[in-house]
Parts: C-alpha cells; sequence; structure tokens
C-alpha cells in the first residue's frame, strides 16, 4: 500500500537525518546533506539549511516509493529486504550520486571542469564521500539501510 | 634594520599581539606576522593554532620577510581590521588581517583573510601553516582539494586558498612556500574552516570584497558609538576591542580570548577566561549603554537571565559561551606560555560561592531598566527570587571576588554587594518592576549586613574597609563599594578607603589586587581593572583632577595597537594574564565616561 511507502519514508528518512546528525556529532563525518542540497538554491546560509531539510524530506519520499515500485514488481517486501535496498542505495549515493551527479548539477560545487573561479565552491564529496571524513561511508550506509528497513517494514505493515 | 620582533623560545610578548575576530571567534597576531591563536569554529573550542600556549607543538601560521625587516601596526581607523607593515632593506610590504564577517555569495563558516600589498621595491616572504586541531591531541591530515591545501580533523576542516603566494610544498603537518611581493603587487591567503559541514572554498574576489565590507560593517559600528570626551580614541578601541569578546550566536561577553596566559611568567595562575562571568554584568550593561550599544546590552542581560535559569536561584560564577553550566577544569598537555604550568580548560571557579555576584546582576537590571524603561514580568520575579536567595545566604562565607582558592572567608566586599544587591531589589520593587511581597525583608536583611560591614569590615587604625573580618588588610576590589552605589560616595569611610588603597596597593599609577594569600604559590601583577576602577571612584567622589592625572597615566600603558591584558607587571611594564582582557577595557570606558559625566 502506498501510504505505507510514503510514511515509511517519512519515518526513515527522520532516522536517516538523525544518524547522520548523530555521526556529525561524534566526528565521523563532515557530511551534511541538508545543506549540500540547499546550497544548490540559494547562497543564504539559514535558507540553505531549511529549504536544504524540505528537499531532503522530499527526495525522502521519492525513493521510498521507488522501492514501493519494486516492490511491487518482485512480489515481496519487508524490513530484511528493505536494509538491502538501503545497502545499494547508499553505495549508489556514494559511488555516483553524490560523488558524481550532485557536483555536476549543483551550482557551488566543483568538476573536474570547473575553470577558475566565478564562483565559491563547496568541497567536492569525494568517491564514496570520502572528503568528508574516512568514516563517512560507514555512516552513511548504516543509515541508508536503516532507511530502508524501516521503508520496508511499513510497506509490509500496510499489506 | 635589527631582524623580527623579540621572542623567548618561541614566544612573543603578550604585549606583542593584536586581536581580530568575527563575533565567534578571535585570532591573535604577534607583531613578526605569526598568528599564534585561533580557535575554531568558536573562541571556547579547541585551539587549532596554539602557539601562543606551546610554541612547539600548538600550531602557527607565520607570514613574514626572509630577510631583516622592522614592523609596525596598527588598526584599519575604527575597525578590527590589523594592519602591519614590515619595513626591509629591498622594500615596504603590508600585510591586512581580517576575520571576515557573513556577506555576499556563500561565504565559508569561518574565514579568516590576509592580504599581502607590495608598498616599495621587492620583499620576499616565506609562510607556513602548522594546523594541530584539538588542542594538539587530534590527529590531522593533510590532504588536497582541486589543488587547495586541506588539513581535515574529524568533524573540523581547514583549507588555505592563495593566489600570488608562491606554489605550496607539503610536510606530514605543515604546508609552506615563499613568494615576492613588487611594488603595487598584491597577494592574498584566505583560510576557511568548516565545522561538520563541507568547506567553502571562496574565490579571491568575494574574500577581497568581504575583506573590504568587513572593514567598513566595523566602521559603521564604531562611528554609531557615543563619547564625545579626551580619550575618544582609546575608548572606541576599547568598545571594539569588548566587541570582539561579545559571543554574537548568544550575547554573552567572554572575558578574554584566550586561556593559561599567566599572571606571572612561570608561575601557575594560568586560568580560562572563555567563559562569561556574571559579576560583569554591571560593568558591561554600564559602558554599552554609556556607549549606545543598547542591543548589545539587552542581548548580554537576556543571555544572564536564560543562562542562570538551570541553576536558579543561585548565580554560578560563570557560564559557557552558549549559555551552559559546565566548566570542569582540566589540564592539557602543553608546554604553557614561556613553561607557566598547568596549561587548563574549563574553569574550577564556576562551582565556587562568590556573593558579591548578586550585587553587580541587580546593579545590572537597575542600569538596564532605567535605560530601556522597565523589566518584564518573569525576569522581575527571577531578580526578586534572587533577592530572597542574598537574605537566605549573605552570612556565609565566600570565595570573594578574585575566586582564591583557599578556605572560604567573609569578603568584605562580598558583603557591601549583597548590601547592593537587596538594595536594588528594593527600589526596582517601588518602581513597581519586582513584586513587593518580599521588599520588607529585603529592607530588613539590608539593614543586618550593612551593620556586619560597618562594625567588622572596617579598620580604624588602617582607615580603610577591610579585605576579610579578622584581618586588616586592603583590597582593591572595594572601590567597588563606590562605584556601585554601596554608600554615598564621598562618605568619610569610602573617602578614606579610596585613599587607603592608593597608599598601599599603588605602584605608579597601577594597582595590585591585594598583597596578601590567595591560596596559590607566586605572586602576580598589578590588576589594570583596579586601576581604571580608582580613577572611576576618583570620578565619583568628585576628584576629577586626580582621576583625570591617573587616567593620563593608564590609557599610554596600551600596546601599539591600544589593547590590555589583565596584568601588567609594574617592574618592566610587562603585560600579564590573559588577553584581550574585557574588564580592562570596561574599565577604561567606564572610567572614561564618569570623568566626562561628573564634569557636566
Amino acid at each position: 500500500m502506498i501510504w505505507g511507502a510514503l510514511v515509511g519514508g517519512l519515518a526513515g528518512t527522520l532516522v536517516l537525518t538523525t544518524l547522520l546528525r548523530a555521526a556529525s556529532e561524534f566526528g565521523l563525518t563532515r557530511m551534511d546533506l541538508p545543506f549540500l542540497l540547499g546550497t544548490a538554491v540559494t547562497a543564504d546560509r539559514v535558507r540553505a539549511k531549511a529549504i536544504g531539510y524540505a528537499l531532503h524530506f522530499g527526495f525522502g519520499l521519492l525513493f521510498a516509493l521507488g522501492y514501493y515500485a519494486i516492490f511491487l514488481v518482485i512480489d515481496r517486501s519487508g524490513f530484511l529486504l528493505g536494509a538491502f535496498f538501503g545497502l545499494v542505495h547508499a553505495i549508489f549515493a556514494g559511488s555516483a550520486l553524490v560523488n558524481i551527479l550532485l557536483p555536476v548539477v549543483h551550482p557551488r560545487m566543483g568538476t573536474g571542469f570547473t575553470a577558475a573561479g566565478s564562483a565559491p565552491l563547496l568541497e567536492p564529496p569525494g568517491f564514496l564521500l570520502l572528503n568528508y571524513g574516512r568514516q563517512t561511508p560507514l555512516a552513511t550506509i548504516i543509515a541508508h539501510i536503516a532507511y530502508g528497513a524501516i521503508v520496508g517494514g511499513f510497506v509490509s505493515l500496510a499489506n | 634594520m635589527s631582524g623580527r620582533p623579540a621572542r623567548f623560545n618561541g614566544y612573543a610578548p603578550i604585549r606583542d599581539y593584536a586581536a581580530i575576530g568575527d563575533g565567534r571567534t578571535v585570532a591573535l597576531i604577534a607583531r613578526d606576522g605569526s598568528i599564534d591563536w585561533l580557535c575554531l569554529p568558536d573562541l571556547d573550542s579547541p585551539s587549532v593554532l596554539g602557539a601562543l600556549i606551546d610554541a612547539e607543538r600548538g600550531g602557527r601560521f607565520v607570514l613574514e620577510p626572509e630577510v631583516p625587516y622592522e614592523a609596525s601596526r596598527r588598526y584599519l581607523p575604527e575597525t578590527n581590521v590589523l594592519e602591519t607593515t614590515f619595513a626591509t632593506s629591498t622594500g615596504h610590504v603590508r600585510v591586512t588581517d581580517a576575520m571576515t564577517l557573513p556577506a555576499g555569495e556563500l561565504s565559508p563558516y569561518r574565514e579568516l583573510v590576509r592580504r599581502v600589498e607590495g608598498v616599495t621595491g621587492t620583499v620576499p616572504l616565506r609562510w607556513r601553516l602548522d594546523p594541530h586541531f584539538g588542542y594538539s591531541g587530534g590527529k590531522t591530515r593533510i590532504e588536497q582539494r582541486a589543488g587547495i591545501p586541506v588539513a581535515v580533523s574529524g568533524r573540523d576542516a581547514l583549507a588555505l586558498c592563495s593566489w600570488e603566494a608562491g606554489e605550496p610544498e607539503y610536510g606530514k603537518q605543515t604546508i609552506t612556500s615563499r613568494f615576492s611581493v613588487g611594488e603595487g603587487g598584491s597577494s592574498l591567503f584566505v583560510l576557511t574552516a568548516a565545522h561538520q559541514e563541507p568547506l567553502v572554498l571562496p574565490t579571491r574576489t568575494d574574500a577581497e570584497a568581504r575583506l573590504r565590507s568587513t572593514a567598513g560593517a566595523w566602521r559603521e559600528w564604531a562611528a554609531a558609538r557615543e563619547y564625545g570626551g579626551p580619550w575618544q580614541e582609546a575608548v572606541i578601541r576599547s568598545a571594539l576591542a569588548l566587541k570582539l569578546l561579545v559571543f554574537a550566536p548568544s550575547g554573552a561577553i567572554a572575558a578574554a580570548a584566550t586561556t593559561s596566559l599567566p599572571e606571572q611568567i612561570g608561575g601557575e595562575r594560568n586560568w580560562d577566561y572563555r567563559f562569561s562571568w556574571p559579576r560583569d554584568a554591571a560593568f558591561t550593561l554600564q559602558a554599552l549603554l554609556a556607549l549606545g550599544c543598547a542591543p548589545e546590552a539587552r542581548a548580554f542581560f537576556s543571555w544572564i537571565l536564560h543562562a542562570s535559569q538551570l541553576t536558579h536561584p543561585r548565580l554560578q560564577v560563570l557560564y559557557r559561551l552558549d549559555g551552559r553550566a559546565e566548566a570542569d577544569e582540566r589540564s592539557l598537555p602543553f608546554a604553557g606560555y614561556r613553561g607557566s604550568l598547568p596549561v587548563r580548560v574549563g574553569n574550577g571557579a564556576a562551582d565556587q560561592t562568590q556573593l558579591d555576584v548578586y550585587g553587580e546582576v541587580l546593579e545590572a537590571a537597575s542600569h538596564f531598566a532605567s535605560s530601556t524603561g522597565g523589566l518584564d514580568r518573569d525576569h522581575g520575579r527571577r531578580l526578586a527570587e534572587l533577592a530572597d536567595f542574598v537574605c537566605e545566604s549573605w552570612e556565609q562565607p565566600d570565595a570573594g571576588i578574585w575566586e582564591t582558592r583557599s578556605e572560604p572567608a567573609h569578603f568584605i566586599q562580598s558583603k557591601m554587594m549583597c548590601v547592593v544587591a537587596l538594595g536594588r531589589a528594593c527600589e526596582l520593587a517601588e518602581r513597581g518592576l519586582l513584586p513587593v511581597k518580599n521588599s520588607q525583608r529585603w529592607r530588613r536583611e539590608r539593614e543586618r549586613v550593612r551593620e556586619f560591614v560597618e562594625t567588622r569590615g572596617y579598620s580604624e587604625r588602617t582607615r580603610s574597609y577591610v579585605r576579610s573580618v579578622d584581618e586588616e588588610e586592603v583590597d582593591a576590589s572595594l572601590l567597588l563599594a563606590v562605584l556601585a552605589g554601596y554608600d554615598d560616595p564621598r562618605a568619610p569611610r569610602l573617602l578614606a578607603t579610596v585613599d587607603a588603597v592608593r597608599r598601599e596597593l599603588a605602584r605608579g599609577p597601577l594597582i595590585h589586587r591585594f598583597l596578601g594569600d590567595d591560596g596559590l604559590p607566586g605572586e602576580d601583577g598589578a590588576f589594570l581593572a583596579c586601576s581604571f576602577w580608582l580613577v572611576e571612584a576618583y570620578a565619583r567622589q568628585g576628584r576629577l583632577d586626580e582621576a583625570a592625572a591617573l587616567m593620563d597615566e593608564l590609557v599610554p600603558l596600551a600596546n601599539d595597537v591600544g589593547l590590555f591584558a589583565e596584568e601588567i607587571d609594574p617592574a618592566t611594564g610587562e603585560f600579564l594574564g590573559n588577553f584581550p582582557q574585557g574588564l580592562s577595557h570596561l574599565g577604561l570606558i567606564n572610567a572614561a565616561v564618569s570623568i566626562e559625566e561628573a564634569g557636566t
């Protein structure tokens, strides 16, 4: 049931955000997804954080719908399967989504094509987001596994 | 040229430092262009550049000519932007240092800009960035991002963007290079810091624009200050120094920008002053309101009442800049400024009982209410509860204003401030700003404390109020009885006490706090705030000639850029203690304003 995916997406994003923030507080990473997303829209730091959180939750719901579509196709769901999707999601996010795609579309992040400065640059994340701290891949994977498990669990409960 | 300014085993004299800041943290720059102190991201965070208290392991950002030079400095007029000119045999070069205020495009979390301009000839320079995160306890990795040197440690990262400043060379823990600047040429360094977020790597254009707008913002702020007396330059510089110590996110005011600069070289009176003391409330409110800084005054007063909520009605001696009450003291494995150990972070005085604080806070409330026209009901209720607490506590011994680590005693200045606390509470209640139900009790207890002070706190032999009961020593804190309005400033006993302080504690224009034991070995220097308190006491007693003469002697004792530390060694003129010291600058402002007011 689609409501299960949406509620799971909301709860999963909440947990994912909290886990990443906790990792940041414990000095494991400098990853700040709302800041990265928000600064794609505005240079104002305060507005960037607010917009970033809204975008982050929006993407959280979209990805939950994506998970839901796959659950429908394979006619299976559950928190373990969701956790596996979360693992794949984290590897995709670290290796392609944030590392390659985000710098291309982000107006304030450098890529290999960026020429001498016309705009301030955000530090690029690097492969598996390692530029933001060596524990960042671990924190990201754990947070996404939790997200996937919650989405899978809610979808399973709603069926 | 005589060569670089003197250092003792790698340590610059405290007098040689100038401060720059952005309302969140402060950097100290020595005359030789080395940034020896920078805590990130905030003033009370661990140091990243800490050579100030460990020349070997602390970390610094060196930028100086490679050839012998003479250095001269100034702040750009009415700003906290520092300009150092190096004169060498091959030419002159000017370095402008500032921590920028956010403006324009996406600003870094923290940004320190160093602009180098060739004035005449050609000058070869060298630089070295040697960051050590977490008081040198954090593991620091040096990496590169798109050719830019980056130092990373856990939640924190630092990037050094540079233009026309040589190709960076990477060591295990350092980044170095050398370059030359010719007449009309310029180079730029931008030290950008991130905390729990990706670094922002600015463009040269944006950083230079922020440097200009930062100078403009400081000038605009300074121009709005209201003082037109004879010590205008010193008063405005003090206001700007004080503004550096205002922690903008909360409104708290740090006592100083550093920890563990010693009160005696090689001694153990080394304290962490990167906290806010409610005791300074009255001095601060008085100074801020006199200079037309109403927003800062309002923010600080609100911060005190906010920070003290968790300990209410007990006022803790000090609070963290973010308002938290924990201040656990520990020692760092640092070498200490010129071997002065221990190097402390945190402050154990937080747990002491100091009864005078209540008088200062209620005096501040009185200033605040007079200038803003009132107090809100909740603040009034809480202030009344402070007065109740004073009624219950004044008979206890305390640690006193100087935070002695010896046994608690009945310090007379503490009792006098209890009289002030209860007096202000009564006045505020009469004005309808505090609940009146306990005002009879406040009045009754005030008279009991006053009787205690007058019968046990005055020595006919020394003709002075005394430091504590059962001893006859004079204490400079007794000057605060005049400043806070314990009695008529011209009351015979107060007139005699002011004379006794000058007679017993003065070394030239400088005043020691007291001469007795404070529970620690060694001696400290003369406490600058006390010297300014004496000026203010003279002014309030109508002794304007004495006040102005002493002020004229004190103001030139500032360093070359107008800043004061906590103390001065009367024998050598050397600065001692933490730097720059808010209480010294508050004392200067209030002394100058008092003379002005008394003369009109």
